[in-house]
């Protein structure tokens, strides 16, 4: 477990409320959500950027808001308990999610959506949670196996509980959680491995 | 001299028994119109407006309305184009606010298909002033936040005991049509406006005739029946019109990108199918929220 220090003061989420209001910024000037969106085409003819950047593009009102309300819990969370190295899974989440499209969705030609890197969080959160002492580390374990199973029940049925739902009009891509899953999996492993890094936070 | 002075009375008096028979033969005409031109250019000495080359930022919002007839103009005593006068009017009697709002939500149900439509707003009369052009327009657009307005006209004429020909008038030019006894010729015209840049994308007619057979005593109500059934059918060949319209407008825009500035949002995107989303679900959403309290209850006994 990489645990931060005593929750002493509350300190400001910074991260979780930069990426917020990038995303916010893109939704609302749909001309930089063009220039920014994961754009198969325009991945391949140089533009490689959009891999990263097509997690901050929504496709609308409701697709931003559930993902940023989420994205704010997790976090806001992630932060206020000093977990570490909260930057470095953003960006490698962001990435993976874009390379692991790229690779595996071939058919894909355009995606948007932060929920990927809301997963990674979430699953990070778990993660570290799961070394807490008490209710916590039950309930962390029960959320991380939740979410894994339903993320890979809905690759499975090639649907999700959001078109049974009708929630949304675009067709969901599970995939993206569990690049953003196996992300965090992999970040909080490396820092188990490495006696370096497990240094707490100050 | 004084023989002659006869014949010249005797014709005149002749000239004016004719052109009276005429006029009365003419008069079993019944005529309902709006006019998009009058609508948007009601001052031919107004200087000329001048489109700009429109911004269709994908999906659009469209609004849908029925042009109001001019300022003043008593419909009961419109003229038809040929000249003459009807005997019987009805002005906006022949096509009731709620038959307008009936079309227009067929024409809003046609439009809904297309992706690049985000919601279409159904617009009552009342909001269009007469003659209000391009100024009404933009407090359309203000009000009720829209891109593109489909402005809807349209033209009856009926008749009941002379073959006649009579002319539509619409926004590509007139339009000649022979008539019949007891005929309702019906015209709708949709005519689509890039309001910012006040450039038409494109237009729409859909037209309808109805061969009437009624006998004198009940044809009042065949009329009104012949009416309500002409405007019907000129809607749905309108709408089969708008169709065709519309895909010869898609070609144009690819052909003449230089006329028309096209930007695909990714809402747009979304909502053609070409891509995918990475959206978190209620039940996803609710797990989340779950685990931040039990977090946050941690942090407070803490």
């Amino acid at each position: 477990m990489v645990k931060g220090p005593p929750l002493t003061a509350p300190r400001l989420p910074g991260w979780t409320l930069i990426i917020a209001a990038i995303t916010l910024i893109v939704f609302f000037f749909p001309a930089l959500g063009n220039l920014l969106i994961y754009d198969r085409a325009a991945i391949i003819h140089g533009e490689i950027w959009r891999l990263l950047s097509g997690n901050l593009v929504h496709f609308s009102l409701a697709h931003l808001l559930y993902n940023l309300v989420a994205w704010l819990i997790a976090g806001t969370i992630i932060e206020l308990y000093g977990y570490r190295f909260f930057p470095v899974l953003i960006l490698s989440s962001s990435i993976l999610i874009g390379i692991t499209l790229y690779i595996l969705e071939p058919e894909l030609y355009f995606y948007a959506g932060l929920s990927g890197v809301v997963s990674a969080a979430v699953a990070y959160l778990c993660l570290q949670g799961m070394g807490e002492k008490g209710v916590l580390r039950w309930l962390c374990a029960a959320a991380l196996t939740g979410l894994i199973a339903k993320t890979v029940i809905e690759i499975r049925a090639g649907s999700s509980f959001m078109l049974l739902l009708h929630e949304e009009d675009f067709v969901p891509v599970p995939l993206s959680h569990l690049a953003g899953i196996v992300t965090a999996i992999l970040l909080f492993s490396l820092l188990r491995v490495t006696p370096r890094l497990r240094q707490p936070a100050r | 001299m004084k023989r002659s002075g006869i014949s010249i009375l005797t014709a005149f008096v002749i000239s004016l028994f004719y052109a009276a028979l005429l006029s009365a033969c003419a008069s079993g005409t019944t005529k309902h119109a709006t006019s998009v031109v009058d609508y948007l250019f009601p001052k031919t000495k107004d200087p000329i407006v001048t489109p700009g080359i429109p911004v269709l930022s994908l999906p659009l919002r469209v609004g849908i309305a029925f042009v109001p007839p001019p300022a003043g103009r008593d419909l009961r005593s419109g003229r038809l184009s040929s000249g003459f006068t009807p005997f019987q009017g009805g002005g906006d009697l022949a096509l009731t606010e709620k038959r307008k709002t009936d079309l227009m939500l067929e024409v809003a149900k046609n439009f809904k298909k297309y992706p690049f439509v985000k919601n279409i707003e159904i617009i009552p009369s009342a909001y269009l002033t007469p003659g209000g052009s391009f100024a009404n327009l933009d407090q359309m657009r203000t009000m009720l936040e829209l891109d593109v307005i489909v402005l809807l006209s349209y033209d009856q004429v009926q008749f009941t005991d002379q073959t006649l020909s009579f002319t539509y008038w619409t926004m590509a030019g007139p339009l000649v049509v022979p008539a019949q006894n007891n005929d309702t010729h019906t015209m709708l015209d949709a005519v689509v406006y890039d309001i910012a840049s006040r450039k038409m994308l494109f237009r729409a007619p859909g037209t309808s005739l109805i061969n009437g057979s009624s006998m004198l005593v009940d044809q009042s109500q065949e009329l009104r029946a012949d009416g309500d059934r002409g405007f019907s059918e000129a809607a749905v060949s309108m709408i089969s019109n708008l169709d065709g319209q519309l895909a010869l407008f898609k070609e144009k825009l690819k052909e003449r990108p230089e006329e028309f500035q096209v930007v695909r949002t990714p809402a747009y995107i979304a909502r053609s199918g070409g891509g995918g989303g990475g959206s978190l679900d209620s039940v996803m959403l609710l797990l989340f929220i779950g685990l931040g309290a039990g977090f946050l209850w941690l942090k407070g006994r803490r």
